[in-house]
């Protein structure tokens, strides 16, 4: 037998305290690895939005704690367009509202003529004529609401005739709807205002120039946002999301942390006499450590493992509860070779000290030890 | 048979919880290679103390040790010491549970440079001359008290030491199982050559070796 099978057997003698130990450090790992995939999937539907229909970067209000209470004045618009580098803008007025058992339908306010520049395409159907209440529909809200063309939703006690259904890939897009722009600023009486613009450059402009200019032109009023990084600033939401799944995994780490010192003490003190024997055979201290500590190990990457399948069960679960539409789970690599880095490094500083002790003992005490 | 002695003890000395317990108070003794020695004496008179000072479980406070050749005093590393020259028996509760026989046989060799299947071989030798062979997928639980001993002895002479030290081997054994680990351990020192010491209270017991020590309050009586 090598030595490693019998690191690996070890920590299976008292099931049931192992049992415990992997799954006080399991729980760690699972909310590490929901949160991780929850935490990417808003960030992957956040970009999306961000880069819609091709645009370049995106301009909302400076200082505003989120996006939904943007306000931009919308001759900004024209002033966006004739600055230098830019080749088209679209301007987008965003309002939510409750609709059938949905809270957060999200409505587009959008130039009817301005449909194609944004890449909105639609599937069936065609588009929507300005002032003639009519909307087009996402295929998600589509299939949701279960509406299709020719039929009326009511927003805001006001008739709409669905006219088209549409499809971007966006998560948040294709689960509302699309309307003039003059129309939904009538409804939300914000005559005139903008939630977003999105910009997109000339060929040969340069990005960072074309941003920076914007945001010297217009300091306090307007702020341009190229990427996720520029989108915390105003995102305070996915900061904090951001900021609890740090704390969490530091949480997991200090408590998965005591659960491996307390279980491999434990089992070294049970083993106090069996140390005893290993010495007077001739294992040397580094020996003993090396067990001790690859025992630590293998708890916690069974834990990791374990973790993991929790984790990805815990997504399912809870995207149906109120999280459908809104963020698509994102499986990234990163997420579990965090969640398995961080359940090794719990194991190698939890085993240490019970480790060193070990192989600490002296061989004629643990000798004597009933 | 030659007179080199393998153990050379002067003036050995050694004390516990700061000096109050005098565990052995000046021991001096010569055992030869290849000799039987059993050492008698009443509960807590220093016997196992000295057993492991020979196989350098512990250092002693004053005096020289030598065994096998190596001033154990002076030494750094007693581990490889221990592993290559002694083999240990004790009384009870030496075998690891959640291994089997051969795997527990094996224990020793991790030390020396074996390969996994050298390992095995080995093992599977040492559990046939113990005539445990048909047990080596058995866990240790699965076994009565004198085979426990048995793979305790092949365990022992895994790393082929010189010297066998074995404390109270048979001190939780029936004493008809006792006899028959005593026969074998004796005809293991006849066929093999090998130095055995053996710790015991029992005057039965030490009456099987060839010489027998006293030992009293930490020092010997009778030699
Ligand atoms: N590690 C130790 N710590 C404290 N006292 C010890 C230790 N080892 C032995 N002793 C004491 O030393 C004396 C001799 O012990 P020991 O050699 O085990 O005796 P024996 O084997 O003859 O019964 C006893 O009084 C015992 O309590
Ligand atoms: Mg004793």
């Amino acid at each position: 037998m090598s030595f490693l099978s019998l690191v690996v057997k070890n920590p299976f003698r008292n099931k049931t305290r192992t049992a415990l130990a992997v799954m006080g450090i399991a729980i760690g790992i699972a909310t590490i690895v929901a949160l991780g995939i929850i935490t990417d999937g808003l960030k992957s539907s956040t970009e999306e939005t961000l880069k819609a229909g091709g645009s370049d970067f995106m301009v909302v209000e400076s200082n505003v704690s989120d996006m939904m209470f943007s306000s931009i004045d919308e001759e900004r618009l024209s002033d966006l367009k004739n600055t230098s580098g830019i080749q088209d803008v679209v301007g987008v007025l965003l309002a939510v509202y409750p609709i059938n058992n949905n809270p957060y339908f999200a409505v587009m306010g959008i130039n009817a003529d301005k449909l194609s520049v944004g890449e909105i395409s639609l599937i069936e159907g065609r588009g929507f004529s300005e002032n003639k209440d009519e909307i087009i529909i996402g295929k998600a809200a589509s299939q949701k609401t279960g509406k299709k063309v020719e039929d009326t939703l009511e927003i805001s006690g006001k008739k709409f005739k669905i006219t088209g259904i549409y499809e971007t890939g966006d998560l948040q897009q294709d689960g509302g709807v699309f309307m003039s722009l003059d129309e939904l600023q009538e409804l939300e009486k914000k005559d005139d205002k903008l939630t977003m613009i999105f910009a997109k450059i000339d060929k040969d402009a340069d990005l960072e120039d074309v941003t920076d200019r914007i945001d010297n032109t217009y300091t306090n009023e307007l702020m341009t946002v190229k990427s996720l990084e520029d989108l915390g600033k105003v995102e305070s939401g996915l900061k904090t999301i951001n900021t609890a799944s740090w704390a969490i995994s530091l949480l997991a780490i200090i408590i998965g942390g005591i659960g491996v010192v307390n279980t491999m003490i434990m089992s070294v003190y049970e083993r106090t006499r069996e140390i005893g024997v290993l010495k007077a055979v001739g294992w040397t201290n580094r020996r003993i450590l090396a067990m001790i500590l690859g025992e630590s190990l293998v708890l916690t990457l069974v834990a990791a493992v374990v973790g993991i399948a929790m984790g990805l069960v815990a997504v399912q679960l809870l995207i149906p509860l109120g999280l459908e539409g809104f963020i698509e789970p994102v499986y990234k690599m990163e997420t579990f070779l965090k969640a398995i880095g961080i359940a090794l490094f719990v194991g190698l500083i939890g085993g240490f000290y019970p480790a060193y002790r070990a192989s600490r003992l002296a061989p004629t005490e643990a000798l004597r030890y009933e | 048979m030659n007179n080199e002695n393998i153990i050379e003890i002067r003036e050995l000395k050694k004390s516990f919880e700061n000096g109050t317990i005098k565990a052995l108070d000046g021991i001096n003794l010569e055992i030869k290679r290849g000799e039987y020695v059993s050492i008698i004496g009443p509960s807590g008179s220093g016997k196992s103390t000295l057993l492991n000072m020979i196989g350098a479980l512990d250092r002693a406070n004053e005096g020289e040790i030598k065994v096998a050749g190596y001033d154990l005093s002076k030494m750094r590393d007693l581990n490889r010491f221990r592993s290559q020259e002694i083999g240990f028996i004790f009384q009870l509760h030496n075998l690891i549970p959640n291994i089997t026989v051969l795997e527990n046989v094996e224990i020793p060799m991790y030390e020396i440079n074996y390969s996994s299947k050298e390992m095995r071989k080995r093992a599977m030798e040492l559990l046939e001359y113990v005539e445990l062979l048909d047990k080596m997928k058995r866990k240790p639980t699965a076994l009565s008290g004198g085979e426990r001993q048995r793979v305790a002895i092949a365990r022992a002479l895994a790393n082929n030491p010189s010297i066998i030290l074995a404390d109270e081997p048979t001190g939780s054994l029936d004493s008809r199982t006792g006899q028959m680990i005593l026969q074998r351990l004796k005809s293991l020192h006849e066929k093999e050559n090998v130095t055995l010491i053996m710790v015991t209270h029992d005057m039965n017991v030490a009456s099987m070796a060839e010489r027998t020590i006293e030992v009293l309050d930490g020092k010997i009586v009778q030699n």
